[in-house]
């Protein structure tokens, strides 16, 4: 197996975008190529996610891309993991460039979604969900995490100011980045008062609709020879599945893919926990953040919340975690949430991230997770 | 009721399954109530969306019309199934509805 470096990433700013899905994606896959000193004719192969795309009218968007690159011959496919399609799509790019198959390929995420209304948006994303035992009893993506929290809540009682922490620590991150559909703070008392969308998670623990585009090049180690950024090493690229309807799980605390890819990505990269520096996690809820960090071992089962109101989680703490704003600040445009989240790597790695960085950049794990965790992604990166 | 969607069990592999009958009661292991509904629910909202583990064997997941705020269920609450008024599998709290005999 070779190494396998990322040599470029780039995003635009999440929120609402004025020009098409196939345009962003387009505009950030060129930015992120310009920044790797590579050329698009470099590219072997482009995996593309784009979940909702049919919304747009426009399905295919692979060659699309690619002929707006200058390079129509490239092969390209279309990669759908709900909300982790585009981690699913690095995956797909280090397995072909650490396998010796292909020396470069470009991963882009691009989703639009504002000129759907906030109905058919929840109903597009509860497309996700196990049609006929979750969406038919009325289950939506918030209804579904907040369901997990219930049962949550159910054996580790906490206060709503627990929940009220991830989201207040994720907007402070997310007023520091450019990149950010939320770039405002917000208090304790707005976060209580923000209205109850499926109990216990009220309007200020969800991730917003976003629109987005990220976009990340990865390159093997002999090929790039003189990189002209600070690459991250691909040290773990692992993927999990699990049961993803909540009357199959043996239980509802966490979520099983998590513990499966984070023990299978740590395993891949020889690294202890207590090694990671910083990490990027799935927070489409404030409720996943605490899963996360449960599930994949970071904090014993019940006690991420109080590492969250510690401090330990933000940006100057222990382990920060989501120095981007994650999902619920930074927004959740579905299919460039995997990519994006590497986008926040690669800048504090290479001192890019004004205003948000995090004491320690030598290794970073992104956490991207599909549905409910019927799939998830991990990845560990370390400097050269 | 009964739900034949799978080959295999999801938890141990195995493709020797049997039908069974559910109990039509059972107690309330997780839920939600949901204020902001997708588009099948637009009239229905608020309501419950319940994870159930009945009596006898067996977790299903339902929806409860009339559970209309957080505090109107609890988990440990019993409940059991009631004829639907549109697809999807309704429950009602066992004080609210004539509970099966």
């Amino acid at each position: 197996m070779r190494e396998a470096w990322v040599v470029g990433a780039a995003s635009n700013r999440f929120g609402k975008m004025k020009e098409t899905g196939r345009e962003a994606a387009t505009r950030v896959a060129f930015e992120a190529i310009r920044q790797s000193g590579l050329e698009p004719k470099d590219i072997g192969y482009t995996f593309v996610s784009n979940c909702f795309g049919l919304t747009e009218k426009q399905g295919h968007v692979g060659p699309l891309i690619n002929g707006g690159l200058g390079i129509p011959e490239v092969p390209s496919c279309t990669i759908e993991s709900a909300c982790s399609s585009s981690s699913a799509g690095l995956h797909e790019a280090f397995v072909h460039v650490a396998g010796g198959f292909l020396d470069a390929a470009l991963v882009v995420g691009v989703e639009k979604l504002s000129h759907l209304d906030t109905l058919s948006a929840t109903s597009y994303f509860a497309e996700a969900a196990d049609y006929p035992f979750e969406t038919k009893n009325g289950a939506t993506f918030p209804g579904l995490y907040a369901t997990l929290a219930s049962a949550y809540q159910q054996a580790f009682p906490m206060k709503p100011e627990v929940l009220g922490s991830v989201a207040i620590k994720n907007h402070a991150n997310a007023a520091r980045n450019p990149h950010a559909h939320f770039q405002k703070e917000i208090s304790m008392d707005t976060y209580l008062r923000s209205p109850m969308i499926a109990s216990p998670l009220r309007l200020y623990d969800c991730c917003p609709f976003s629109d987005g585009a990220a976009a990340v090049v990865v390159a093997a180690k002999e090929f790039v020879k003189h990189p002209v950024t600070e690459p991250l090493v691909v040290r773990a690229s692992a993927r999990a599945g699990s049961i993803t309807e909540m009357q199959d799980r043996p239980d509802l605390l966490g979520l099983p893919a998590s513990r499966a890819a984070a023990d299978t990505a740590f395993r891949q990269a020889h690294l202890e926990r207590r090694q990671i520096d910083f990490l990027e996690v799935h927070d489409c809820f404030t409720i996943a953040e605490l899963l996360a960090l449960e599930d994949m071992g970071f904090v014993p089962r019940g006690t991420a919340g109080t590492a969250e109101v510690d401090g330990v989680t933000a940006r100057d703490g222990k382990l920060p975690v989501n120095p981007s704003g994650g999902l619920k600040a930074k927004g959740h445009p579905v299919s460039a949430t995997g990519a994006s989240q590497v986008v926040e790597i690669f800048e504090q790695f290479n001192g890019l991230a004004k205003g948000r960085e995090v004491p320690r950049t030598d290794t970073a794990l992104a956490h991207n997770v599909g549905a409910t965790g019927g799939s998830c992604s991990v990845h560990i990166f370390s400097r050269r | 009721m009964t739900a034949t969607w799978a080959l295999a069990c999801p938890r141990c592999g195995r493709a020797a399954l049997l039908e069974a009958p559910l109990g039509e009661r059972g107690t309330v292991v997780a839920f939600t109530v949901l204020s902001v509904p997708g588009d099948e629910f637009l009239n229905d909202a608020p309501y419950a969306y319940v994870v159930v583990e009945l009596d006898g064997g067996g977790r299903v997941t339902g929806w409860m019309p009339s559970i209309k705020s957080e505090g109107d269920l609890a988990i440990g609450a019993r409940v059991h199934f009631v004829p639907g008024y549109k697809p999807g599998v309704q429950f009602a709290r066992d004080a609210d509805a004539p509970v099966p005999r």
